[in-house]
């Protein structure tokens, strides 16, 4: 049973990104108004922000957290042209008993000629590095040689997709029995390009990034990627946003660990999704990989999840600004998991937006309620 | 709104409430809460909440072509009109600013002060056959108009001079609108392609959107976003939305805007005639139908997401963030929690962490799961007769690992097999029925549950076990199957007659007790065809066994709604030795395919259970029983392959994730019993200030040392009382920055600072005794002393205790301010 409740975010444009830290206690939150803001959770369970500050001279896409073991660091990428890395320090004032944090800008990684579209950390085991894509369609991988020295990035890997980036996942897995990999996809919105995400695997032989894979059956473009958290699994999940929800199962097929070449997958498809209706913007995955988020212009968020077959269903839809969805007033709960709702829900569901008569409240305050 | 008479909608630019709908006439409305008591009758409802009311129609003017809202205060609602005869009126509607005063400049031009209401000479005429085709005011300079003509002109008017105009010579010169966000940005189309122009460079547009195949009749920017542009196409129910991330910037400035476009569908299939934007309210926008149907509608920005490690979702929609948290309620069932949470659930009911009773922790993970229940009670039968293996016959150690090998392996090494043919009991007549003994056959009934260890098969206080759960068709079907007609059908009347019974067990019962061997019997041939219609899985099986010929029990066997453990049971009294290992061998690998937990009895804790429980977790994510399951291996032999390590691993960042550092502990200590290897190697040293030497006492060459005293006649343990020195050097230790006594000392009890607080400490204490003495320091200032001291000057304090050091010793690590969440 899920509740929604609105908090003020005081952010003076449109939020970009939202990003939670490893425990979920933290969150950073970016938008066009070229600031950040970072938030903390009170005991309470209240969202505090500690933290806002003016980072670059564009919108600002997206902000990751590093792993906690690297300290407390953000990274942050825009359409300035650059990506930031930020880090909390406790300074000499007394910001902490005013209930503020400090961060501090250790580096500005200039490379990219166009806007930088995504910004994520490695796996933790990888150690303290960094991706970023452009628009321009190049990725790059840079490493903090010393983790404890944070404005010393280097660069070590350039990889050349071609195509505009606009966003990029890396494959959580811990497995020794899986190469660092990372998805690509690319917003061009061009069919005849092909296949607009790409993975590409880290051979240990060549020490560089290669292509493994490219979904072909993808052609639109791709607004966001995840992996999945692989949790042990022998395979890996991607979710992918496009004009539909897709999520495709790569199951590495057995080489011979003498061959240098990539590892060769089965790609399935284990579900596709057009209930948004429309362009899918964002998808994101729980700590399990068992229940995915996606949102899109239907202004919805949508819940999936997968039954023991694994056949995705959706199994809620809250309206973008957290009241339930219109034509099924209430809380949802009382109807999911019923055999009637869950065909509604995976039907074609008009396109409905609720008006605002009142101003939206400010105080945080229960919404619409579904279930996981 | 150029070609034919489509509506148009105009958003009063000073009344949040009001807009003007034009296609042969000028109709004025107001938007207002729907049912509320100051919408009439009339009103037309907008959507599930508003509804409009029409204030006034004006239909003065013809041929409009485009309209304009003056866009000062005063005098409210004038209008300009560009007509299809190439004239520009001013026009009014409504009554409210009749009497009002006129602005100087519409005095000058209409030199009409007293009418006031309909202004209907022309202020200026194109010429002779030119259409204006759109027209608006840019909002910087109210005298100045910025006109569209139909000879490809884009034209700049001063209304104050007439002659005074700026021109551009281009094919977009329909509908010309300016970013109320920034003022020099002006968009106008032509056919399907939108231009955007940057009026302090005005020779040719800035960029051009992507070209629509269909004419565009529409285009208007976000009066509440920055750079939003929304576009509307001829017979479309689509409106596209285009996201500019461009700092407009005059001069010099290469950066491409990246625009994001989207599409919104207002009211699903009908097709909208056109869209005026609300001039407050975020992203909201009236929309109207070629029948003039309106529709109130706000476009949603797009929303971004992430889930929290504890299942929260959190989402920004424009420029709000929405938290959608699990409810802790107790009404959702079971079978719809997310693994996630149950996992989580399970941890903190320290599921897996029962090693006495090992088949409790299926209890422990909620009791309602069929496959856990059975894999918990495999590795309990497995422990129980490894332990009592091992207390009988200590040297027998293959037979030890055989155990732990599964039922494949054990029946695969069965020899020996003695058959028998046994007579019912209470009759003596015999049965044409064999039975196969041996050795490993019985090892293997002993870890299905069936018997217990013993010389002799009794199946008895396994019956009883049952029929006490209410598994009584269960019981009937075990008893009939050691040949027990009469056990079973007594089971079955004291189960009809039982509270709640069911009458269908007597029915059963009797037709049990008219079982005949005869091949030919009008009983077998009803039995045969009529359990087919049994629901009951073991009621069912228990007629198929009795009409089948000896051998071929297929029925039972390959009944999937009956226990893998009773089947295998079953195979492993009736099979022969050829039949046995085909079917096990069969029944192992659809249990691995299918992930199904069942499948461990016969797979044991070997690589192939690895395998089983490699589909498991392919399957469910559930990496918590996968961890704890192959702990209760035999010691070493599983926990070496990668993947129950990566299980390992997992599992022990998820309890990280979720701040169950006390669990994780817990695990950690559950796996260092049966993995040493896994146990961390100490990570800190103290050394002493003088000789540099750890004091640590375990360390080096102590306990010699400590010896060596003792023989010299020193009375006492000299490692006990020289604790606040370094053994090394003898020299004494740091002091505390507290109670400034040498490190080593005991603790005194914290001085009291309230009431509550001694409470608290109290049991605090009582957990942390031993705690209280540990050493503690500040990695940044190294000042520090005994940590209970630290902990009580820290909980009211956040420098550092020694005097002049400012250091916020606490701050430094927000990893270590963060609570674990689950209790120890």
């Amino acid at each position: 049973m899920f509740v929604a409740r609105s908090i003020a975010a005081d952010h003076k444009d449109l939020i970009h990104d939202v990003s939670y830290d490893f425990h979920g206690r933290r969150m950073a939150t970016c938008s066009s108004d070229q600031s950040m803001k970072v938030w903390d959770k009170g005991g309470n369970a209240e969202w505090n922000c500690t933290a806002s500050w003016k980072t670059h001279s564009g919108s600002v896409w997206r902000v990751t957290w590093a792993h906690p073991e690297f300290g407390q660091v953000l990274a942050s990428c825009s359409f300035d042209r650059t990506a930031i890395v930020w880090e909390e320090i406790v300074g000499e004032s007394n910001d902490k008993q005013r209930g503020q944090s400090h961060w501090i800008k250790r580096t500005t990684l200039v490379d990219s000629r166009t806007s930088v579209t995504d910004v994520k950390f490695a796996p933790k085991h990888m150690g303290l590095m960094l991706t970023t894509c452009s628009a321009d369609g190049v990725v790059r991988i840079y490493e903090a040689p010393d983790v404890m020295n944070l404005s010393q990035w280097s660069l070590q890997h350039e990889i050349s997709s071609k195509l505009s980036c606009s966003c990029i996942s890396w494959n959580p897995s811990s497995s020794r029995a899986h190469a660092p990999m990372i998805a690509v996809g690319s917003d061009d919105s061009n069919v005849t390009y092909g296949g607009k995400v790409q993975i590409y695997e880290y051979n240990e032989v060549t020490r560089k990034y290669a292509k493994a894979e490219t979904l072909m059956t993808v052609t639109d473009a791709v607004h966001d990627i995840a992996f999945a958290p692989n949790l042990g699994r022998s395979f890996h999940v991607l979710a992918i946003a496009t004009k539909d929800v897709r999520i495709f199962k790569l199951v590495p097929l057995r080489k011979d660990s003498s061959s240098s070449a990539p590892t060769k997958f089965e790609v399935q498809v284990l579900a596709q999704f057009d209930s948004h209706n429309s362009q899918v913007w964002r998808v994101s995955w729980n700590i399990t990989s068992t229940l995915l988020a996606s949102s899109g212009d239907d202004g919805c968020v949508r819940l999936w999840k997968a039954n023991y077959m694994d056949n995705w269903k959706c199994t809620g839809i809250l309206k973008g600004d957290g009241s339930p969805v219109s034509g099924q007033p209430g809380a949802l709960s009382g109807i999911l998991g019923s055999a009637t709702a869950q065909s509604a829900l995976n039907g074609n569901c008009p396109m409905k937006c609720a008006v605002m008569s009142k101003p939206r409240p400010r105080k945080e305050k229960p919404r619409g309620g579904i279930l996981p | 709104m150029s070609s034919g008479y489509k509506p148009d909608i105009l958003w009063s630019p000073h009344h949040a409430d009001r807009y003007v709908i034009c296609d042969t006439e000028l109709s004025l409305y107001r938007i207002g809460p729907a049912g509320s008591s100051e919408t009439k009758a009339g009103a037309l409802p907008l959507s599930e909440e508003t509804a409009a009311t029409l204030l006034a129609i004006n239909s003065d003017t013809p041929y409009m072509k485009c309209v304009a809202w003056y866009p000062k205060q005063e005098p409210e609602c004038l209008l300009a009109v560009g007509q299809a005869n190439g004239r520009v009126v001013l026009t009014s509607l409504g009554q409210s600013h009749n009497s009002k005063s006129v602005p100087a400049e519409k005095v000058r031009l209409s030199g009409d002060v007293d009418s006031g209401l309909v202004v209907t000479k022309p202020l200026y005429e194109l010429g002779q056959n030119d259409a204006c085709l759109s027209l608006c005011w840019l909002p910087r300079d109210h005298q100045k108009l910025l006109l569209a003509g139909m000879h490809r002109n884009l034209a700049i008017f001063d209304l104050r001079n007439t002659s005074q105009k700026t021109f551009v010579n281009t094919k977009a010169i329909q509908g010309v609108t300016v970013d109320p966000h920034f003022q020099d940005r002006v968009a106008s189309f032509f056919e399907g392609q939108v231009a955007i122009w940057d009026l302090r460079k005005f020779e040719k547009p800035v960029f051009t959107l992507t070209e629509q195949s269909k004419p565009l009749t529409k285009v208007a920017w976000c009066r509440t976003r920055m750079g939003l542009l929304a576009t509307l196409t001829r017979d479309s129910n689509i409106i596209r939305l285009y996201d500019m991330q461009h700092t407009p910037m005059p001069f010099g400035d290469e950066v491409e805007p990246t625009i994001i476009e989207r599409s919104v569908q207002p009211c699903s299939e009908s097709i909208i005639s056109s869209f005026a934007w609300h001039p407050s309210a975020q992203n909201r926008m009236v929309v109207v139908s070629p029948n003039r149907v309106m529709n109130d509608f706000t476009v949603f920005e797009r929303i971004s997401l992430a889930w929290s490690s504890t299942t929260a979702l959190m989402w920004a929609c424009g420029r709000h963030l929405y938290e959608c948290a699990e409810d802790a309620g107790q009404g959702v069932a079971a079978t719809e929690k997310d693994i996630a949470t149950k996992m989580r659930e399970r941890a903190q009911l320290r599921y897996g962490h029962d090693t006495m009773q090992v088949w409790r922790n299926h209890m422990l993970a909620g009791g309602d799961d069929p496959q856990l229940r059975s894999l918990w009670y495999t590795l309990h039968y497995i422990l129980h007769c490894s332990y009592t293996e091992n207390v009988e016959q200590k040297q027998q150690s293959n037979k030890q690992s055989l155990i732990y090998s599964g039922i494949k392996n054990i029946v695969k090494s069965s020899s020996g097999t003695t058959e028998t043919r046994h007579c019912w009991s209470g009759s003596d007549r015999q049965t044409d029925v064999p039975r196969y003994h041996s050795e490993e056959r019985s090892l293997a009934l002993q870890l299905c549950g069936w018997i217990s260890r013993g010389p002799d098969i009794d199946v008895e206080p396994f019956l009883k076990s049952l029929e006490q759960e209410g598994e009584r068709e269960r019981a009937a079907a075990v008893a009939l199957f050691n040949l027990d007609i009469r056990r079973a059908i007594q089971i079955l009347n004291k189960g009809a007659s039982a509270e709640k019974g069911d009458l269908n067990l007597t029915v059963v019962a009797m037709a049990l007790s008219g079982y005949t061997d005869e091949k030919n019997s009008l009983w077998r041939e009803m039995c045969s065809s009529l359990r087919l219609q049994l629901k009951k899985p073991y009621l069912c099986i228990m007629f198929a066994f009795l009409t089948s010929e000896p051998g071929a029990y297929d029925a039972v066997l390959y009944e999937s709604r009956v226990a893998v453990r009773d089947r295998v049971a079953f195979a492993c009294m009736f099979l022969n030795d050829a039949q046995l290992p085909r079917y096990i061998d069969k029944l192992t690998n659809e249990m691995k395919e299918a992930g199904n937990l069942e499948g461990i009895l016969l797979t044991g804790l070997t690589k192939d259970g690895v395998d089983l429980m490699e589909s498991y977790v392919d399957r469910t994510g559930d990496v918590q029983t996968a961890s704890f399951c192959m702990l209760k291996g035999s010691p070493g032999e599983v926990l070496k392959d990668p993947r129950v390590q990566c299980w390992i691993e997992n599992y022990r960042n998820l309890l990280d994730a979720w701040r169950f550092w006390h669990k994780r502990a817990e695990f950690d200590i559950h796996r260092s019993k049966l993995d040493p290897s896994s146990k961390p190697l100490a990570q800190v040293f103290v050394s002493c200030n003088f000789c540099g030497k750890s004091i640590s006492y375990s360390c080096s060459a102590m306990p010699h040392q400590g010896r060596g005293f003792s023989q010299y006649g020193v009375s006492g343990s000299p490692t006990k009382s020289k604790v606040t020195s370094c053994p090394g050097c003898r020299k004494p230790l740091p002091r505390c920055a507290l109670c400034l006594m040498n490190m080593g000392t005991p603790v005194s009890s914290c001085p009291g600072t309230g009431k509550a607080d001694e409470k608290a400490d109290l049991t605090r204490d009582k957990k942390l005794a031993q705690f209280n003495n540990w050493f503690t320091w500040c990695h940044n200032c190294r000042h520090g002393g005994h940590a209970g001291h630290m902990l009580s000057w820290f909980r009211d304090h956040s420098e550092c205790p020694v005097s002049a050091c400012t250091c916020k010793c606490m701050q430094l690590d927000t990893t270590g301010n963060l609570v674990p969440s689950d209790s120890v």
